[in-house]
């Protein structure tokens, strides 16, 4: 060892969230740049549209933003803050989004995101959360398989007679609770895009929520049951590749069950994609043809579960030492494997169609305000969110707003509804299927 | 005792019920360390604590009722823009307010006159895009993108962007400021109307007062507003690429351009900048620590120390790059001559040009400070000066061996000396002590080589930054002053007679020293036994 160093002994570490612990480190080295809060500095736009952080957008308190809770997190470590109202609705009126994440990862190699999500965990487990609209949540989910608490045997509804669903096929479309429910248009536009690409898709016989809100509040122990229960039925099925139109669900599928039974993304016996995935290969190959002219001027919501949070998931342990380095070797998530580039080159291939950029783009794109829970619990960060990024859309004359999430389309939707805005909102697949002619 | 209710009450009408808390939860989020500049150390740990209520105004007018009402409920207050620079800008004492500026977010370009007015919740980078889309730019520098405007430049300031131009500060036009008695001052021409085109006249020019040589971490008051100087840029577009964490601008390179040069020895180094500040060209030339390069290449930290591992003193002593940036502000053609003029000063000096990547990373826009804590987690600039070129790098010779003796716990950085530059096209040299450490070990030893630089300052006659609120006053003002230490407190007095404008400040490290069990044994110089502030504890 050389005379320059310490000889620092080496500490135990995991990215386990049922730990808190482990991420005493990265709440101990938040140093406020805000990297969380602002957008990429070298993407900054200009003073408008500056920010990327929707609950520190929503309220101004250091403590909404990611560097506030990382010293609210060695508090409530320490034993030193007790579970109140307020210390809930900071930890909970936060959609979880990412941009945190990634933004610290840009010149840190903090786990910030995994620190949130640890300290949800740690409010559940000692009976402070979540809060109660999650648990009314969790009590749908338990009771009725859906978040919304509606009768399961209305969930396949959105399968018409114009749809082709194979008995059996190596494709398995999982539609999720909204678009089975709420937004049943985008369930029937992905069904129609598999069907005119020729691709042969099944659904679960008995499709059931993917425990998104309920992973993400922090009850893990049923989000896991749900998990074991979904994963169990993709494999009986014989799918080789689950699609979702879903982010939230994509990324649960991906990321979340992983991490919940510590494996690997690939480990789990099937891929898991999104539509944007599965559209962006069928216009490539050919199976997909974009023909009909779609005379709209739009923007895109890079939907988080696509974007900066739908890096594939690997588990990790190791120790930490000399100036915090970690062994063995971790290859951080740094949301750069979004799903960026796909849904850009679906966009250039519709006809007619004209795609513009909004100042706040890809990993540094500003979040709906609705995921993981936010909405149903504190609804005014989420119109609030909406409509903060409707100016944006406005800002770049743009006249209609695509995501690729149903959790952001009804979102935005109330939005524009309550602002009185000529705006229109879509999901990616609506858009795809109006370029194909049937 | 607790900030009175009646005090808070008061308060809470003048910004609103939804701008202001005492809830514990939000004051724990204003907790100044552990991580951060300087934070972890002795000073964050000794001299912090939470704040007791955290208001957010949003117009001056609000600033100064809130200050009033300080004053006559004697509750100590600290303003706060974004908190960046650490343990010095959050609360000192028990039961203060914190005063977060972040509401106070207004911009105006004015394109004609080359200006900008901003508030102090504006950061750099945004004000930077701003001027870039009008054809300027601005120097400020300094923290870096995410810190505000106005803290930047009534504290810190330096940037390679400034070869041209000087200190930054230098670029303040107009200052409104709230004295700590709540009554308001505005300096420069704004003293006379609304136009702040002039900085030091014909009203009060108290910029020198206001900020010192580092600035006072607003011990004397809150700037609520101010012009700075734009200066004229070029038309390309600088285009933001890449994904995180490998991002950059784009750069026209028929109009801006980096280039790296190695060159044979630090006179070499020297001399390339002194004969390109005399020559006029170049929009910046930079001399950075080495290990910066290996931040650059290394993803994360682990990679970092793979790199920097394979250095010694061997090799960074034998190693010297010069950074210039070229910018052609008027044409391609003047770009085009600069470029060639640069080439035969460095064909001069032994310089051989390093392929250099199409891209600024940082300085134009990002400023990329925060990059500074990839590698051990824990950062301070010990000293900022400001001398000539050739003094400039001998004192980095004397901190490198200063710091030689406390490694452990400083980071091995083999004896580079840190960064230098040029300023005012060679007519300056800046220099700044960049060291860094883990804060999970002992760091007292970190505690006492900040103040050993002070100590070594003196010895060896250099200059130094960092007086008032960053090394005990009794130390540093009568060597520096002499009477430094009684000037400044003269001045607290008279603008501040209460003390409740951020105390103790500028007697903070002085309090320091005295409550530190590690730091006493160092305390060799003379010192009242009782501070002259009241007593806050």
């Amino acid at each position: 060892m050389p005379s320059d160093r310490y000889d620092t002994p080496k500490t135990p570490v995991s990215l386990d969230i049922t730990k808190l612990d482990n991420f005493k480190y990265d709440m101990d080295h938040c140093i406020k740049c805000k990297g969380c809060y602002w957008v990429e500095h070298s993407y900054m736009p200009g003073v408008n549209f500056s920010v990327r952080c929707p609950s520190n957008y929503w309220n101004d308190f250091d403590s909404y933003g990611a560097f506030g809770k990382c010293r609210i997190g060695l508090g409530v470590l320490d034993g030193k803050l007790e579970w109140t109202d307020k210390l809930l609705e900071i930890i909970y009126a936060d959609p979880l989004c990412g941009a945190c994440d990634v933004g610290c990862k840009r010149n840190l190699d903090l786990e910030i995101g995994l620190t949130l999500e640890a300290l949800r965990v740690k409010a559940v487990e000692e009976g402070a959360g979540p809060m109660p609209a999650h648990k009314k949540i969790a009590k749908n989910i338990a009771t009725k398989h859906n978040q919304f608490g509606a009768p399961h045997e209305n969930r396949k509804k959105w399968v018409t007679k114009d749809i082709k669903v194979a008995e059996k096929a190596d494709v398995l479309y999982f539609a999720g609770c909204s678009a089975s429910y709420k937004n049943q248009d985008i369930a029937k536009a992905t069904a129609k895009i598999f069907n005119a690409s020729g691709t042969p898709f099944m659904v679960m016989a008995d499709e059931q929520c993917c425990g998104n809100t309920i992973f993400s509040v922090g009850m893990l122990d049923e989000a896991r049951e749900l998990a074991k229960r979904n994963i169990e039925a993709v494999k009986a099925s014989g799918a080789k590749t689950l699609v979702t139109s879903c982010a939230e669900c994509y990324r649960t599928w991906k990321v979340d069950y992983p991490k919940l039974l510590d494996i690997a993304t690939s480990d789990l016996g099937f891929e898991v994609i999104h539509l944007i995935e599965f559209a962006d290969a069928a216009i490539k190959n050919g199976s997909l043809k974009l023909t009909q002219s779609v005379d709209v001027r739009f923007a895109y919501q890079d939907s988080c579960g696509v974007s900066r949070l739908s890096d594939p998931w690997t588990p990790w342990k190791g120790t930490r030492g000399w100036m915090g380095c970690v062994e063995p070797g971790l290859k951080r998530r740094r949301g750069t494997k979004g799903l960026y580039t796909q849904a850009r080159d679906i966009f250039n291939a519709i006809p007619g169609a004209t795609f513009v950029e909004m100042p706040r783009t890809r990993e540094n794109a500003f979040c709906c305000g609705a995921g993981r829970g936010t909405k149903e619990a504190f609804p005014e960060l989420a119109s609030v969110s909406a409509k903060h990024r409707m100016e944006e859309v406005k800002h770049v004359s743009a006249e209609a707003l695509v995501a690729a999430c149903p959790w952001c389309k009804s979102n935005f939707a109330q939005a524009i509804k309550e602002n009185g805005d000529n705006v229109k909102v879509m999901d990616i697949a609506e858009l795809i299927i109006a370029a194909v002619e049937i | 005792m607790s900030i009175v209710k009646s005090a808070y009450n008061a308060i809470e009408s003048v910004v609103g019920s939804r701008f202001i808390s005492d809830d514990p939860a939000i004051c724990e989020g204003y907790r100044s360390g552990p991580g951060g500049y300087e934070s972890g150390l002795g000073y964050e740990r000794v001299m912090t604590t939470i704040p007791h209520a955290v208001a957010m105004p949003k117009t001056t007018e609000e600033v100064q009722k809130i200050v009033k009402i300080c004053n006559r409920y004697k509750v100590p207050y600290v303003p706060y823009a974004t908190g960046f620079y650490g343990p010095r800008s959050h609360c000192h004492v028990e039961n203060e307010l914190l005063i977060d500026m972040k509401r106070m977010n207004s911009f105006e370009i004015d394109e004609k006159h080359f200006c900008i007015n901003v508030g102090p919740g504006v950061i750099y980078s945004p004000i930077q895009q701003e001027c870039l889309n009008k054809g300027a730019y601005v120097v400020i520098g300094g923290g870096g993108a995410q810190a505000s405007a106005i803290a930047n430049l009534i504290g810190d300031g330096w940037s390679p962007l400034s070869h041209r131009i000087g200190l930054p500060h230098r670029r303040i036009l107009g200052t409104e400021l709230v004295l700590p008695d709540g009554e308001i001052v505005k300096m420069g021409s704004l003293a006379n109307g609304d136009d702040p085109f002039w900085g030091d006249g014909p009203g009060p020019d108290l910029r020198g007062l206001l900020r010192g040589f580092t600035g006072l971490r607003g011990c004397l008051g809150i700037v609520t507003k101010m012009a700075i100087k734009t200066l004229p840029f070029q038309p390309e577009p600088l285009v933001p690429t890449g994904i995180s964490p490998n991002t950059g601008l784009a750069l026209p390179t028929n109009r801006v351009k980096w280039i790296n040069y190695q060159v044979p020895n630090k006179a070499a180094q020297i001399k390339a900048m002194f004969e390109v500040g005399k020559a006029e060209i170049a929009g910046a030339i930079t001399k950075v620590p080495l290990f910066w390069r290996a931040i650059n290449k290394a993803e994360c930290k682990e990679e970092f120390w793979e790199l920097w591992g394979k250095e010694n003193e061997e090799t960074i002593k034998n190693f010297f790059i010069v950074r210039v940036l070229l910018i052609g502000f008027t044409s391609e053609e003047q770009m085009q001559y600069d470029e060639n003029v640069l080439n035969d000063i460095m064909a001069e000096c032994g310089a051989v040009p390093r392929a250099t990547r199409p891209l600024d990373e940082s300085w134009i826009k990002n400023a990329d400070s925060a990059g500074m804590w990839l590698m051990c987690g824990s950062y301070v600039s010990v000293d900022y000066i400001i001398e000539s070129l050739s003094q400039a790098t001998k004192h980095g010779e004397f901190y490198a061996d200063t710091k030689k003796k406390y490694t452990p716990p400083l980071m091995p950085d083999y004896g580079d000396p840190g960064w230098f530059q040029s300023f005012e096209c060679g007519h300056q040299g800046y220099s700044e002590f960049l060291v860094y450490w883990d804060q999970d070990e002992d760091t007292n030893g970190v505690d006492q080589f900040y103040l050993e630089t002070s100590k070594m300052n003196i010895r060896e006659r250099c200059y130094t930054s960092l007086l008032g609120p960053h090394q005990p006053m009794y130390l540093t003002g009568p060597m520096y002053g002499p009477n430094y230490h009684e000037w400044m407190l003269k001045i607290k007095d008279e603008f501040d007679p209460l003390w409740v404008c951020h105390p103790p400040v500028p007697l903070a490290h002085d309090e320091f020293v005295k409550r530190a069990e590690w730091m006493k044994p160092m305390e060799d110089w003379e010192t009242p036994e009782k501070l002259p502030m009241p007593d806050w504890k």
